[in-house]
């Protein structure tokens, strides 16, 4: 059993409760589908920025950007960078249209603006496969904060299963009580806590780790970057003890002896933690320091990456649900403005703890004052992801680690909150309400979204079980980080091209819209599974099936492939939809807006008003 | 809220009416700003990779302490660029929506009198 951080576990049940105790408060706000759904169109621009915020920053951002950099250098540096300009390309071409055009979903607007069931059921197929990639790292990332917080597993479950059962009840508990009200209300506060505990372990890395920023990353840059990996006795010895002797290169004189001691011990199928130099797989004849590019990602995935991320945010269906909550265009792209300005100075912040950690840790670990519940190797963790916590530990005792981990728990909340709302909404609203059941009373169809949220966070919570059983997570260095990329590129690939010509280019046919989404939907999906094979080893190491596993992000392909195929189905089939000319004047049009503003309707009044549609 | 009726020619909302004349041209104009600040935003971030790749004084010359022109873009400079981008994108386009909706209603007007003119 680990070690029990009691301040830390209280802290975090604090913040349990509250959260479970805003979801029971909202309740009786929620009566129908449009206060479930979408809080009743009434967030004001700074209370919705800071939602969508919430939304947005998931585990990924609290935990595996930090862990990125920790593990990549600049390369992990990028995924901060690429999840903040994504909402430049929301507020540039989508916000406002999306917002003008009403509805509920981005299946409603597949559907309305190109009239047809089977476009908004396959829009409902890939919103799942996207919010399922996207729930996976979150559960994930509970199991890793669960075992360095807790160390200790709970009904005969592991301390990370234990972790991602809690986790999932937990969220699948308040979601159902709540909504969209009580998500987004519980978003605000989340992300504000988030953004806090981030800011906080900066400072005090400034302050009590006595961290520099630029001589920090000089002092990492000189010497060569190493990979921290797991292996067997028999890896380890194979080829003439190869990697034994580019470990050795690798690690200090007692970390090598422990590593030696496991190997003379004979049993070919023990592990161990090691350090291995890494490679520069973009300047290939480089050595690979901290401060360049190459760690990860050659040329190609370079721009792939940055394409994924940037693309991504665009074609998240939870963040894009959130512009229908905006009580105009104007207030959505304001709201657009205000995430950037808040999740831009988090992610300032995230890459400076990253490096911090580097120092920090590396000296708490040789002083012997790391804390017990994370794994090392020569001073560096062996699952970076667990560095927001322990470097928390380290700077702060067990506070800064306590409102870290609540962060953490927020994190997930907050986005798996929003994205169990996004599942429902296309099971309840975009299945249940127009196909199956259209005349249901309310009651029945607010009862439909919670027990779509139930399903949808069993399938998570299976998902974040098996995660370790597959091992990806030894297949991966920084997996949460990884995991919600590969949401990004099914997003960017499925519906960014369907939202960029549905929005800009009238001509847009329904067939072109379809084929370009399957085109970019399942091309990614197909990209991805391929990388997860070849990183776990199943596929063959060189070949045609080799070169397409390599690629981490497909996105430089999928997305360009997905816009030609709308292009040239569209010109083939030129079937424009016969009210063509009424669904242009919805999306671009501004009488409503113009109206709306006249009569000042377009200022928020409040979340907690009895909303009648 | 007041009325609103919608034809295949037109859609009302209280006094204000689009025609697909008014929304073409201010499609036209929301297009040109935002693909030109899109193009803007495409150009610099593309440019991060692409001088990766190519150009070893951005990607392994430090020039402040550990930072490279790259490291220092990447984490902290890229944000001024996009809040700037955002903030003056915003501007135009609520400056432009202004000046649109006296644009739409004009066009409005005078597509749906020409319509009449040409009925009676």
């Amino acid at each position: 059993m680990g070690n029990l951080n009691i301040i830390a576990i209280v802290m975090v049940i604090g913040l349990t409760v509250f959260t479970v105790g805003l979801a029971i408060f909202v309740r009786r706000f929620t009566r129908t589908t449009a206060d479930f759904y979408l809080a009743g169109r009434k967030v004001g621009t700074i209370a919705n920025a800071s939602a969508i915020s919430g939304d947005y920053l998931s585990a990924a951002s609290f935990l595996g950007v930090a862990a990125a950099v920790y593990a990549s250098g600049l390369d992990g540096v990028w995924y901060a960078a690429g999840f903040a300009g994504g909402f430049i390309v929301v507020v540039l071409f989508i916000a406002s249209a999306l917002r003008r055009f009403g509805e509920y979903t981005v299946a409603d607007f597949a559907f309305g603006r190109f009239g047809s069931s089977r476009i908004r059921l396959f829009t409902v197929v890939m919103v799942l496969l996207t919010s399922l990639f996207y729930m996976a790292p979150q559960m994930y990332g509970a199991g890793t904060t669960w075992t360095v917080l807790v160390g200790a597993g709970m009904f005969g479950l592991s301390p990370y299963q234990t972790g991602v059962v809690i986790v999932g009840l937990i969220i699948m508990f308040y979601v159902m009580v709540g909504g969209m009200k009580g998500t987004t209300l519980n978003q605000i506060f989340q992300f504000w806590w988030l953004w806090t505990a981030m800011f906080l372990v900066v400072v005090f890395a400034f302050t009590a780790g006595k961290f520099n920023y630029a001589k920090g990353l000089e002092e990492v840059t000189a010497e060569n970057h190493r990979d921290v990996k797991t292996v067997t006795v028999a890896e380890l010895t194979a080829d003439d003890a190869a990697l034994l002797a580019s470990v050795e290169t690798a690690m200090s004189e007692k970390g090598f002896a422990e590593v030696q001691a496991v190997v003379d011990a004979g049993d070919p199928d023990a592990t161990v933690g090691v350090l291995i130099p890494a490679k520069n797989k973009l300047h290939t004849l480089r050595d690979m320091f901290f401060n360049e590019p190459g760690h990860r990602y050659n040329a190609f995935d370079q721009f792939s990456m940055v394409l994924a991320l940037v693309l991504g945010t665009a074609g998240l269906p939870h963040i894009l649900n959130r512009y229908y909550t905006n009580p105009s265009g104007s207030a959505a792209r304001r709201s657009t403005f205000w995430v950037l300005v808040f999740i831009g100075t988090f992610y300032i912040l995230a890459p400076i703890a990253g490096l911090a950690g580097k120092l920090i840790i590396d000296d708490a670990w040789r002083a012997g004052l790391a804390p017990a519940n994370a794994a090392y190797v020569d001073g560096l963790l062996l699952k970076s992801d667990a560095i927001m916590p322990t470097l928390a530990q380290i700077l702060g005792g067990e506070w800064l680690m306590g409102a870290v981990a609540a962060g953490a728990f927020a994190a997930m909340f907050s986005t798996t909150g929003g994205l169990l709302i996004a599942s429902a909404s296309a099971i309840g609203h975009d299945v249940y309400e127009k196909y199956i059941n259209p005349d249901a009373p309310e009651a029945r169809k607010v009862l439909v979204g919670k027990i779509s949220v139930l399903f949808f966070a069993v399938v998570a919570l299976g998902i974040g079980l098996g995660i370790p059983a597959v091992g990806l997570d030894k297949a991966y260095p920084a997996l949460i980080a990884m995991m919600v990329t590969w949401a990004f590129a099914v997003g960017a690939g499925a519906f960014v091209p369907m939202l960029l010509t549905g929005i800009w280019w009238k001509k847009t046919t329904e067939r072109g819209a379809l084929a370009g989404m399957l085109v970019g939907g399942l091309g990614s999906f197909f990209f991805i599974i391929m990388n997860i094979l070849k990183q776990l080893g199943h596929l063959p190491s060189e070949g045609v099936l080799a070169f397409v596993g390599s690629l981490t992000f497909p996105t430089l392909f999928t997305f360009p492939a997905a816009l030609l195929t709308i292009i040239i189905v569209s010109k083939i089939d030129g079937q424009l939809p016969k009210n063509v000319d009424e669904i242009w004047m919805r999306i671009h049009g501004t009488a409503s807006e113009r109206h709306e503003k006249e009569l000042g309707l377009d200022k928020v009044s409040t979340m907690f008003g009895n909303s009648k549609h | 809220m007041g009325e609103t009726s919608a034809r295949a020619t037109h859609v009302q909302h209280g006094s204000h009416i689009d025609t697909i004349e008014s929304v073409d041209a201010v499609f036209r104009e929301q297009r040109k700003l935002s693909f030109a600040y899109g193009a803007v935003f495409f150009v610099v971030t593309l440019a991060i990779p692409a001088m990766s790749v190519w150009w070893k004084s951005w990607y392994a010359v430090p020039i402040w302490g550990g930072f490279t022109a790259n490291y220092l873009f990447v984490s902290l400079l890229y944000y001024l660029f996009l809040w700037g981008l955002s903030w003056t994108y915003i501007k135009k386009a609520d400056a432009l929506d202004e000046r649109l909706s006296h644009m739409a209603d004009e066009i409005a007007a005078a597509t749906l009198a020409a319509a009449e003119g040409g009925e009676s």
